[in-house]
């Protein structure tokens, strides 16, 4: 398919393209496991910066008997990708796509989720793990079950900036670090361009795709306008998707919402935690103050005694200054609270303009 | 038992401290008590000898006069004693002697018993020097002596002149002790009497190289022998062959050694006790009788020192049957007294002679055995197993103790009444506290029984001012009374306790208003942290108690409020004294185990704790099941929750799979809560009223008739909360059909509810129906979007502040951005414009004044 002696490392990638099958496969897996979420491995082919996505298998959740409540399986499930059993099962699955001359490379996994809420430490930490382990050039692909029950596909393509990926490896991140860096929340995700991609054989099938002929008798068209209208005859590749008119609103910004009052939540533990290691550091500080002045007085009376003076940096030894808490949390909730900005950003206008539609049929007298 | 000791047995101070120091000086102190003691005999002799009782104020003031004279005495050979070497101690034997001859020559009995004393005092010492001999000097005077008083007894015989009255005492006095002293000596005296100078002579020679002779001794030195040999102080005493020979007239000598003995180890207190037993028999007088008794209950509550174990049941009975014995004979007695801090009789050979009239003070304290006894029979009783038969058995000699109790506190009462005694209030409170804390958790009609057996057990002329016997049918009027007293004349913590009794009581004997009154005008809550343990679990009890009060009288949020605290800590057993709990990461230590089991309370004084979680889940219940369908889910007032037990309990109960038949209390709550909140009122109230444990209850019928009342108004309330939405109108008579409640009573709650706000509609009389007004109730997303954007600008806020703390409220750069982006939120989405600053300076002046104080106290 692709010419591998056109692939170069060092160029970045620059979008995705997925084949019609994989996201036939990736919805299925989704939507059977939800709530829960689902996540496979991805395999294809890297192609002058574009990522061929060709197949994908998914990962087989350990069925553990949930005795801790739904929470540990979604945990665990989200965690699959990194888990050791899964790691040796990929290998495995792609030795074997080898064997049946399938592209055998792992180019990153995707995962299901619900309203956009995936922006966590453990989406993180699979694609970190991707990224570094496996292969640079990996992408996580996130399908979002709901809003795709809503109309239109919702299919992303996610990886990490080198930036992040640095500080992740670090794994500093204090304000300090944070500075310098200039790390912002912005920058922890890239999204890539999707594109779904037919082959032209697909295409064409699609458009060909026989109706089986119709089992019982068929009545004789009345007149010609039932002729005409006789769905045997001409059968469209795809129905109009009536999901898109979908009018309801309010489920989708109420949820909306609650994952936002859930961010500000997280976002008020943050502060806490963070204003909690200011204070306490504060009262080190004093404490260290005070001490050091003390050793100065101390030696200033040692040195009029001719003695020599005691050392002064003991207070490294001698207090212990809170660690401060990783940024990491709030980084991410930022990260999450656009996501979130960003799906009701999109979703407005489409909904503006369907009620405006509907408003304009409803109402007598304004039908234009 | 440390109060007790300190309480009871004044009997000497020294006596006391003997037994602690083996310091010299010491030595003297038990001869000053013996001194006094002399005086004092003297004293009461004085007063026969006269036949005039009237000269007690003179009497006493000269007998303070040479007590401290004596004191002073002593203090000044304190000094000497200590500081003397070997040859000042002979130079004052050698004064001693002197002064005793000189007196002699004049007939002065009163200083040669002073001087005899020094001389006994000075012994110790001077054979300590002298190799454990007594000094050959002491021999001569005391035998000279002992022949001089011979004579002038025999003189006095003669002579019908009497003796100077302090003459007569000292007389009497150095001729018991020389009786007693001179057979400890007796040999060497013989020696001396058939030759006195060779015996001197020998001693001249001797003088340097001590002699070997026995010590002489005084009582004083047998004491000091059994402090010496530790502990084998009553083993001494029977292998001198005295354990066979109890005349009425060793009895106080006898009691003096126990009494030294106590608190001692190794000493045998069941012998002690059988002698003291024997004691008694024999016992002719009363005041050798209280003595005796004084002395022997005290040793049965030390036979069960220490905290793990209790009195024996047998043991208890005979304190309780001598303490009952010895507030007789003190009743019968009148002049004779049992008071604290009074003056000991020093003089084991000598009874101190009665005047009628006179009030002769013991010391002892009464109060003290009572509290003791009531002390053991709770402790015993903490140890018994409640369901045994055992534990009823012990539990009726609590009759006994409270007509002790009673009688004490007559007695007590009849010492505070005498103006001359001078008796503290504070012992009178003690025992009226503890009557108090007998009762206040009775029934009526129990401490009615109670009440009138005591009463027939005492005599027919005892009568009590505090709880005249006449009222004693009145059980409210005495706890009212005891109380009454208890606030005028105490103050502190038996104050509150006190309260916090009647306030018990009150709510126990369903006056709930009163109870609350009290409860809450006594402040006790804020202050009661500052209290003991004990007070804070009467405390506790008392707070559940109102709260049942309140159940009892229908009042369920006045009920829930009062049990929230004790029920929603998951801690009822530890608060209520009730039991220990076990956590399972406590890390108690096991002083602090053995503490709180001392603090437990006996069971027949618990309070039902399944009933009380089943009262405080029903009421939770109550409350928290409409609020439930009130809140719906609206996200603003979801945090508001009233029992979280309730909550926690009701999510586990929902998050299970098969729920079948109830089983236990809980269950049946559960279900009906269930029941409640899907509208099936009369299900609730059939789990409700089928909860076994209200029949624990007095007048269960009424309870349940309640309840079911209750769950039917809030089943309607419920049901209004619930299906509002879906009604534009609904009329009156259908809902009351619906709850069987009578068409006014549904107007009613209606009506309540619509002025509380809860529900957006209105009363049409006229039709009789309900109209909810729509639109009212902002939607799901609304609300939603409210709270999200008071979120919001919190954290805009929040930012602002951190900013301003920051930059120190000075610069500029910053607020003008964060100004506009603020003044933008209506207008321009993350408008920056300065333009708008004006606007919002105002608003924004007052807020900067706050972030700039609080920077202030920061810096």
């Amino acid at each position: 398919m692709a010419d591998p002696t056109t692939y170069t490392a060092s160029s970045p990638l620059k979008g995705v393209q997925v084949e019609a099958l994989v996201v036939m496969k990736i919805t299925k897996h989704s939507s059977q496991t939800f709530p829960t979420i689902a996540t496979g491995a991805l395999v294809g082919m890297d192609v002058n910066g574009i990522l061929e996505v060709t197949n994908c298998f998914p990962f087989p959740t350990v069925d553990v008997p949930s005795q801790d409540g739904h929470q540990d399986t979604s945990n665990l499930a989200a965690a699959a990708p990194r888990a050791k059993a899964n790691v040796a099962y990929q290998a495995e699955m792609i030795k074997h796509m080898r064997d049946v001359n399938v592209d055998a490379n792992n180019v990153g996994w995707y995962m299901s989720t619900n309203m956009g809420n995936f922006v966590n430490l453990n989406t993180i930490e699979n694609q970190f793990f991707y990224q570094r382990d496996i292969n640079e050039r990996t992408v996580a692909l996130v399908y979002d079950v709901n809003r795709s029950s809503q109309g239109s596909l919702s299919l992303h393509a996610f990886r990490l900036s080198p930036q992040f990926m640095s500080s992740y490896r670090e794994n500093k991140f204090t304000t300090e670090s944070l500075q310098k860096s200039g790390l912002r929340y912005q920058d922890i995700l890239v999204e890539l361009p999707l594109t779904i991609h037919n082959s032209h054989l697909l295409t064409s099938l699609l458009h060909q795709l026989p109706t089986p002929p119709p089992s019982e008798e068929l009545k004789f068209p009345a007149d010609l306008a039932d002729l005409k209208s006789d769905r045997l005859t001409k059968q469209p590749p795809f129905d109009p998707n009536y999901d898109a008119l979908d009018l309801s609103i309010d489920p989708f910004l109420e949820k909306t919402c609650d994952l936002l009052l859930e961010s500000i939540e997280a976002h008020h533990t943050e502060l806490n935690n963070h204003q909690y290691y200011q204070r306490s550091l504060g009262r080190e500080q004093a404490k260290i103050t005070a001490w050091q002045q003390k050793r100065k007085a101390e030696n200033a009376a040692r040195v009029a005694a001719k003695q020599t003076p005691l050392p002064e940096d003991e207070w490294q030894r001698l207090f212990k200054l809170p660690t401060e808490p990783s940024r990491l949390e709030s980084l991410l909730n930022s990260r999450q609270v656009e996501q979130y900005a960003r799906q009701v950003d999109g979703f407005t206008p489409a909904v503006s303009g369907k009620m405006f539609a509907v408003k304009s049929n409803l109402l007598p007298g304004e039908g234009a | 038992m440390s109060r007790f000791f300190h309480g009871s047995d004044s009997s000497s101070e020294s006596s006391s401290e003997e037994e602690e120091l083996y310091s010299e000086s010491e030595e003297e102190k038990s001869a000053e008590s013996e001194e006094e003691e002399s005086e004092e005999e003297d004293d009461s002799e004085d007063d026969s000898s006269d036949e005039d009782g009237a000269a007690t104020g003179v009497n006493r003031f000269l007998k303070k006069d040479t007590e401290s004279d004596a004191e002073e005495s002593d203090e000044e050979d304190k000094v000497t004693v200590v500081k003397s070497a070997k040859d000042k101690r002979f130079e004052e034997l050698e004064g001693t002697i002197r002064l005793i001859e000189n007196a002699e020559k004049i007939n002065d009995w009163a200083v040669i018993s002073t001087e005899y004393d020094k001389l006994n005092r000075l012994l110790p010492n001077l054979i300590k020097q002298n190799d454990g001999r007594p000094p050959k000097l002491y021999i001569k005077a005391i035998a000279d002596l002992e022949a001089f008083m011979q004579e002038t007894v025999e003189k006095q015989k003669v002579t019908p002149k009497k003796m100077n009255a302090v003459n007569t005492r000292g007389l009497n006095a150095v001729r018991q002790r020389i009786r007693k002293n001179n057979k400890d000596h007796s040999k060497e005296i013989d020696k001396y009497r058939e030759d006195k100078d060779a015996f001197m002579q020998e001693d001249v020679i001797e003088e340097a190289v001590p002699v070997a002779k026995k010590p002489k001794r005084t009582p004083g030195d047998i004491e000091q022998e059994i402090i010496g040999a530790d502990d084998s102080g009553f083993t001494m005493v029977g292998a001198g062959g005295r354990a066979v020979k109890y005349t009425p007239e060793e009895i106080f000598k006898n009691l003096r050694t126990i009494v030294e003995s106590r608190g001692r180890k190794n000493t045998d207190r069941l012998e002690q006790i059988k002698v003291m037993e024997k004691l008694l028999e024999i016992s002719v007088t009363d005041y050798q009788r209280i003595r005796v008794l004084l002395t022997v209950i005290p040793t049965r509550f030390d036979l069960t020192s220490g905290t793990g174990n209790q009195m024996s049941q047998e043991q208890w009975k005979v304190a309780e049957h001598e303490l009952t014995q010895l507030l007789q004979l003190l009743e019968q007695s009148p002049d004779l007294v049992v008071v604290e801090g009074a003056e000991e009789w020093e003089n084991d050979e000598k009874q101190p002679t009665l005047t009628p009239g006179e009030i002769f003070k013991i010391p002892g304290s009464i109060v003290s055995f009572v509290e003791r006894l009531d002390d053991e029979l709770t402790r015993s009783l903490q140890h018994i197993d409640p369901h045994t038969a055992e534990y009823v058995d012990r539990l009726r000699d609590e009759a006994d103790l409270y007509s002790c109790i009673v009688r004490a506190l007559l007695y007590v009462e009849s010492l505070k009444s005498n103006p001359k005694l001078e008796a503290s209030q504070d012992s009178v409170n003690r025992v009226v506290m503890r009557r108090l804390e007998h009762i206040y958790f009775k029934p009526s009609q129990v401490v009615a029984i109670l009440e009138e057996n005591t009463w027939k057990r005492m005599s027919e002329n005892a009568d009590s001012k505090i709880t005249p016997r006449a009222e004693s049918t009145n059980t409210e009027g005495l706890v009212q009374t005891l109380c009454t007293y208890l606030f005028q004349n105490s103050e502190g913590i038996i104050r509150a306790r006190a309260m916090l009794c009647q306030v018990y009581f009150l709510a126990l004997h369903e006056q709930y208003y009163q109870a609350r009154d009290m409860m809450l005008m006594s402040h006790l809550q804020e202050t009661i942290s500052n209290f003991d343990v004990n007070t804070q679990i009467l405390f506790n009890r008392t707070l559940v108690q109102v709260g049942l009060c309140a159940f009892r009288a229908g009042l369920v949020y006045e009920a829930q409020t009062s049990l929230q605290e004790i029920c929603g800590s998951n801690r009822q057993k530890e608060l209520l004294a009730q039991g220990l709990q076990m956590q399972r990461y406590s890390q108690i230590s096991p002083e602090q185990e053995r503490l709180e089991r001392q603090r437990q309370l006996p069971f027949h004084m618990h309070i039902n704790l399944e009933l009380l979680e089943c009262v405080y889940l029903t009421c939770s219940m109550l409350l928290e099941i409409p609020l439930l369908a009130q809140v719906g889910s609206s996200p603003d007032i979801r945090k508001r929750i009233i029992s979280k037990t309730y909550r926690r309990l009701l999510e586990y109960h929902e998050r299970q799979i098969f729920t079948g038949p109830p089983e236990n209390t809980r269950d049946h709550v559960m279900q009906a809560s269930r029941a409640l909140a899907a509208g099936e009122w009369k299900k609730a109230a059939d789990y409700i009223n089928s909860i076994k444990i209200w029949e624990l209850m007095a007048q269960s019928a009424t309870i349940k008739d309640m309840l079911s009342e209750q769950i039917q108004e809030e089943g309607l309330r419920t049901y209004l909360f619930t299906y509002a939405p879906y009604y534009d109108t609904l009329s009156v008579a259908t809902l009351a059909s619906m709850f069987e409640l009578p068409t006014r009573k549904v107007a009613a709650v209606v009506s309540k509810m619509i002025s509380h706000e809860e529900l957006a509609a209105a009363l049409d009389q006229v039709n009789d129906a309900i109209i909810f007004r729509k639109g009212v109730e902002l939607s799901r997303l609304q609300s939603l979007a409210l709270t999200l954007s008071d979120k919001a600008s919190g954290l805009i806020e929040s930012n602002e502040k951190t900013l301003e703390q920051r930059t120190q409220g000075t610069a500029n750069a910053f607020e003008r951005q964060t100004q506009g982006g603020r003044g933008g939120r209506g207008g321009q989405r993350g408008g920056r414009g300065g333009q708008q600053r004006g606007g919002s300076q105002g608003r924004r002046n007052n807020f900067t004044g706050g972030a700039l104080g609080r920077v202030g106290v920061q810096t």
